[in-house]
């Protein structure tokens, strides 16, 4: 990222968001009467389990193909509390990984949960396990597992993409309730058309604030909720000023162009006055384009700098001969 | 100097030598060692490890994200001042950081594979229900670990020059590779994603029945799209449209033109739907961030 090449306004929209969680993160801690809505999606987890159990089948949970990266953690942070319920009820769970960072992430959280409800000796090997690396080697197995064992929920949570429906469908095929959620806005419809609840979009983020109502949680989600306040004054101030400017007519234009600087090219742009027909604003003659899109002028790379001493490093002694291989 | 960032180094500078291979081997025992006394590590003491290797980690891509770089720095010059030797250090060091990731998934890798023949040598050996496949599942993962390192060896290093893309150089192993990878793994593949088309179908068939008011708007506007796609029935449509509005560009009616209505579908009903959710996760996305790399979350992952 480059200040000069992008503009500061991205980053301190993201700066003040961040303020925004952490004051409210801090809020939170002394507060105990915040409210968040009903999430059906995560009403239905001790349903789910519950069936599981009265049916003695397991309880599937898939965190996505995706790495371990937020979405991932977050599935397994919802997995660890579904595990919870789970082991106090003594009802067998599945969860398949399909990236081994994830697997063990998720083996170690859920080997805790177990330890933690003095049941240890209930998480065997296919409790937590790793199926496949590749995507439709992932789908086969998840799906014969879900076919074979007859499973009674299904929690589908994280990163999916062409599989999901496939997973979706196997289960709805057997009659197992399902939660589903995907920041993946484009699985997400096939999602809605075969799982009985469907956390979209920030909803899957919401669920372990929801579950566990912990005040750092709590207020984080607090400060993701300003946060779309701050977006949602945007849209609609940079919406009214755009249109606004869009019905003046144009007295000075964009004049894009680059400059060679030490024997590279490099972007310059500049307003100019504008001579020709009388007409109106287009977009890239308007306050906000600028706002994204700063000018830079020759002057700004105008930089002296030291030229770097030849590094040509000194070819080391060949002592290992030829390879044999 | 520069102490993360990527340097030509003596193996890089000397790729003959014999001297690197027992180098390597002893670097994956001593991150196999590493990795068994972080396993050994006492419960209360495993959060701080987690937490500040989290926090030193996403200190790094913060400070990439939010440093400025040097501005039109060329590879004959040195950067200026502290700002820009610390954005350069950043921007260099970026292959040496992802390098540690890929490092790390490496040996996870291997403990995913662990996983793997736990699950399947319990089942073959209690005789669990269908271990046959179980069976299948081992040989199959062994004659490709086998065949594929063979096809590897031979095509990088024992037969390098005398294997190319013509058929008639190959030897046994890279026929049964071909075989395996190319002409049944790949095929296996595009016969489960071509799965997905029949279960689009019969999932589309659950959720266009119309029984509330949201399965109608979702049948109606999902129609609109199918027929704006479809040639005949939009220039059928769009043709009755025209000789009512007597080509008037100026008519009302032209609205109601097919690809008119699909587009107003798309870029007034869907793309701002879809793009509000993308706002929401990556709010998410950027709270979890948080709190995962300032250690503020309890429970699950940071336990």
């Amino acid at each position: 990222m480059q200040y000069l090449d992008s503009g500061k306004l991205g980053i301190l929209v993201t700066l003040l968001i961040v303020a925004f969680i952490l004051f409210n993160i801090a809020r939170a801690k002394n507060r105990t009467d915040l409210f968040i809505r009903r999430i059906p999606g995560l009403n239905a987890l001790d349903d789910a389990i519950g069936r599981a159990t009265e049916m003695g089948r397991p309880v599937l949970m898939v965190p996505g193909i995706g790495t371990l990266d937020a979405i991932s953690v977050q599935a397994v942070t919802i997995f660890s509390n579904v595990a919870r319920t789970a082991a106090q009820f003594s009802t067998p769970i599945r969860i398949c990984c399909a990236d081994a960072a994830v697997y063990t992430v998720a083996q170690e959280v859920i080997r805790d949960v177990y330890q933690q409800e003095g049941v240890p000796e209930r998480m065997d090997a296919q409790t937590v396990q790793f199926v496949s690396d590749r995507q439709f080697a992932f789908a086969a197995g998840v799906q014969g597992m879900i076919l074979r064992e007859k499973v009674a929920a299904t929690f589908l949570l994280g990163a999916f993409y062409a599989e999901s429906l496939i997973f979706a469908e196997s289960a709805n095929s057997i009659g197992a309730i399902q939660v589903a959620g995907s920041t993946q806005n484009t699985q997400t419809p096939f999602f809605i058309a075969a799982c009985d609840y469907v956390l979209i979009g920030d909803e899957f983020y919401a669920a372990s604030a929801y579950i566990t109502r912990q005040p750092v949680l709590v207020g984080s989600l607090l400060g993701q909720d300003w946060g779309k306040m701050l977006i949602i004054g945007s849209i609609f101030c940079g919406m009214v000023l755009n249109s606004v400017e869009r019905n003046q007519m144009v007295t000075m234009t964009r004049q894009e162009s680059t400059v060679e600087v030490r024997g590279g090219q490099e972007a310059v742009a500049e307003m100019v006055p504008y001579e020709g027909e009388p007409r109106k604003k287009n977009a890239t003659e308007t306050t906000i384009y600028r706002l994204f899109h700063p000018m830079y002028n020759e002057s700004m790379y105008q930089i002296e700098r030291q030229p770097k001493p030849d590094e040509t490093p000194e070819p080391a002694p060949a002592e290992g001969g030829e390879v044999t291989l | 100097m520069n102490l993360l960032a990527y340097q030509p180094t003596w193996w890089t500078l000397n790729p003959q030598d014999n001297g690197r291979y027992g180098v390597l081997v002893g670097v994956f025992l001593a991150g196999m060692v590493l990795f068994f006394a972080l396993s050994k590590v006492p419960h209360s003491a495993r959060r701080p490890i987690v937490v500040g290797v989290t926090f030193l980690s996403g200190l790094f891509w913060v400070l990439r994200y939010l440093w400025p770089e040097p501005i039109a720095l060329r590879d004959n010059e040195l950067p200026t001042g502290m700002v820009e030797k610390t954005g350069q250090w950043l921007q260099t060091s970026v292959p040496f950081v992802s390098g540690i990731a890929q490092v790390v998934t490496s040996f996870l890798l291997g403990l995913g594979m662990f996983s793997l023949l736990r699950v399947h040598f319990t089942k073959i050996t209690r005789k669990q229900r269908d271990w046959q496949y179980s069976v299948l599942l081992l040989v199959c993962m062994g004659a490709m670990i086998v065949v594929g390192y063979g096809d590897w060896l031979q095509r990088e290093f024992w037969l390098k020059e005398k294997i190319t893309d013509d058929t008639t150089t190959w030897t046994n192993v890279n026929v049964a590779f071909n075989v395996m990878f190319d002409g049944l793994l790949q095929n296996m593949d595009a016969a489960m994603f071509s799965i997905i088309a029949f279960y689009i179908f019969s999932a589309a068939y659950r959720a266009f029945r119309i029984r509330s008011m949201e399965a109608t708007l979702l049948m109606s506007s999902a129609l609109i799209v199918m027929l704006s796609l479809m040639g005949a029935v939009t220039s059928f449509w769009n043709t009755g449209i025209d000789s009512m509005t007597q080509m008037d560009p100026a008519n009302l009616l032209n609205n109601l033109k097919l690809n008119t209505l699909a587009g107003w579908l798309r870029n007034v009903v869907q793309v701002p739907a879809l793009q509000a959710l993308e706002f929401g996760v990556g709010l998410g996305t950027l709270a979890m961030a948080l709190r995962l790399w300032l250690g503020l979350e309890r429970g699950g992952v940071t336990e």
